[in-house]
């Protein structure tokens, strides 16, 4: 609970917003869909900028790929009909696998993002497709990659006035897979283990790829070293193999009552492993 | 703070705290048919349609549904007027101990208004938020899927006043 808070903020602009997030010594916090805040105890918060009424809900097609509004819940974005492509696809599947439908009506894509927390799905799948976060300090504005904002946090990355207001991302075309795995207690909990993995083809040598994980690390993070390890080479199965030994490399794995760290470690090599299989797959196809 | 909303139809004007929940609120003026359950959005018990969106109240801000149009079990009908939905509850014995039955019509009505003529799977999946502790799952189910049988329309044809 919030025992501190005495404000409840409506702005009408983003201009406004982000005027009360710069005032009251960063007593005031940003309001997306809520289900983070309502279940915390900080008495630190003393005021809630709600982003509700800011016209922020869409998901709309680009020239590159699409756009989406940060207060889109992330139930439209599972149910789209906009996206047409394999990043797409990925970025839809992971938000059809984050809690329950009644959860997904609230849970919003700039919060999923923002609050960067380690059972969250959609930021594996964002880093994937090489997203990127329109963040606005007023008027100014600025497009940062969705990477540089999660390795830095957003808490350390964003101005105290400055608010994510959209989420964009290329679609690709033929001749990329891309693959998501998620592994919960339950089809609603938390997710132990989050995987997204994007590969792309070129006279069959992999000239992409992506591979970004969750839930077992406290923040999603891509895995250059295996990544790279893939470029250039005609894809194996004794490749894939190798590239799933080197994503446990150097992370430091969580451990909590539902999983140990051992499990989490045995199990990431074989999830990476399946993800890049059947990225590879789609991309043949 | 003056929380204005309209529920089940209602225009209302109450008197919250900013850290209120929508489920407190609501049972406070008088709306008990929405349960608290887990308190924390796992169960579902505490579902209302908020401007058409079957949501958990139990972790929405009362304050964030200024304006809002808020429908609650309590709108879809009456005991002598029930909604389709009500009566096939209880015609397939889907109501056992009751305490999930608010959150779960709420969420079978919001998947209706949507899509009259789903899929089990879709039925599945629109209540996979609605816990029941009795584990009556697959009488709703059949409920939702009788309600749905006798629709003609393709469009949404059911009641309920938002």
């Amino acid at each position: 609970m919030l025992k501190n808070l005495t404000q409840f903020y409506h702005p009408a602009t983003i201009e406004e917003a982000c005027v009360l997030m710069a005032a009251k010594d960063g007593k005031n916090a940003v309001l997306a869909g809520g289900t983070h805040l309502a279940n915390v105890a900080d008495i630190s918060i003393e005021g809630l900028v709600d982003l509700h009424g800011l016209g922020l809900t869409y998901i709309r097609r680009t020239d590159v790929g699409y756009s989406i509004g940060a207060m889109t819940p992330v139930q439209d974005i599972f149910k789209t009909s906009v996206f047409t492509g394999p990043a797409g696809d990925l970025v839809r599947t992971a938000a059809g696998k984050i809690g329950s439908t009644l959860l997904r009506n609230s849970i919003t894509i700039g919060g999923n993002l923002v609050g960067v927390f380690p059972w969250s799905d959609l930021p594996p799948a964002l880093l994937a497709v090489d997203a990127t976060a329109l963040c606005r300090r007023g008027i100014p504005k600025r497009t940062v990659d969705v990477k540089n904002l999660l390795e830095t946090h957003p808490k350390n990355f964003l101005d105290p006035s400055e608010i994510v207001v959209e989420i964009q991302f290329p679609e690709y075309g033929k001749g990329t897979g891309t693959a998501f795995r998620k592994l919960a207690k339950t089809a609603n909990d938390f997710s132990m283990m989050t995987i997204a993995v994007r590969l792309t083809l070129n006279a069959e040598l992999i000239s992409e790829a992506r591979i970004a994980l969750n839930g077992i690390t406290k923040r999603p993070q891509r895995r250059m070293e295996a990544e790279n390890l893939l470029l250039n080479n005609v894809p194996t199965i004794e490749l894939f193999e190798a590239v799933a030994r080197k994503s446990l490399e150097n992370l430091e794995f969580c451990a909590d009552f539902r999983a140990s760290r051992e499990y989490r470690q045995e199990v990431l090599g074989v999830l990476v492993r399946r993800c890049l299989e059947e990225a590879l797959q789609k991309a043949r196809s | 703070m003056k929380l204005n909303l309209t529920v089940n139809g209602k225009k209302c004007s109450l008197d919250i705290a900013p850290n209120a929940m929508l489920l407190d609120v609501l049972r406070s003026a008088g709306y008990k048919g929405v349960k608290k359950g887990c308190g924390e959005g796992n169960c579902g018990a505490c579902a209302v349609l908020i401007d058409g969106r079957p949501r958990n109240s139990c972790i929405v801000f009362a304050a964030h549904c200024e304006g809002a149009r808020i429908l609650t079990v309590e709108g879809m009908g009456t005991p002598d007027s029930p909604h389709p939905l009500q009566k096939a509850f209880v015609d397939h014995g889907a109501t056992q101990c009751g305490y999930c039955n608010p959150g779960s019509l709420i969420s079978a009505k919001a998947l209706l208004d949507k899509n009259s003529h789903p899929t089990e799977f879709d039925v599945k999946e629109a209540l996979d938020g609605n816990l029941c502790r009795c584990t009556g799952y697959i009488k709703r189910i059949e409920a939702i899927m009788d309600v749905s049988s006798k629709q003609k329309s393709s469009k949404p044809a059911l009641g309920g006043e938002e």
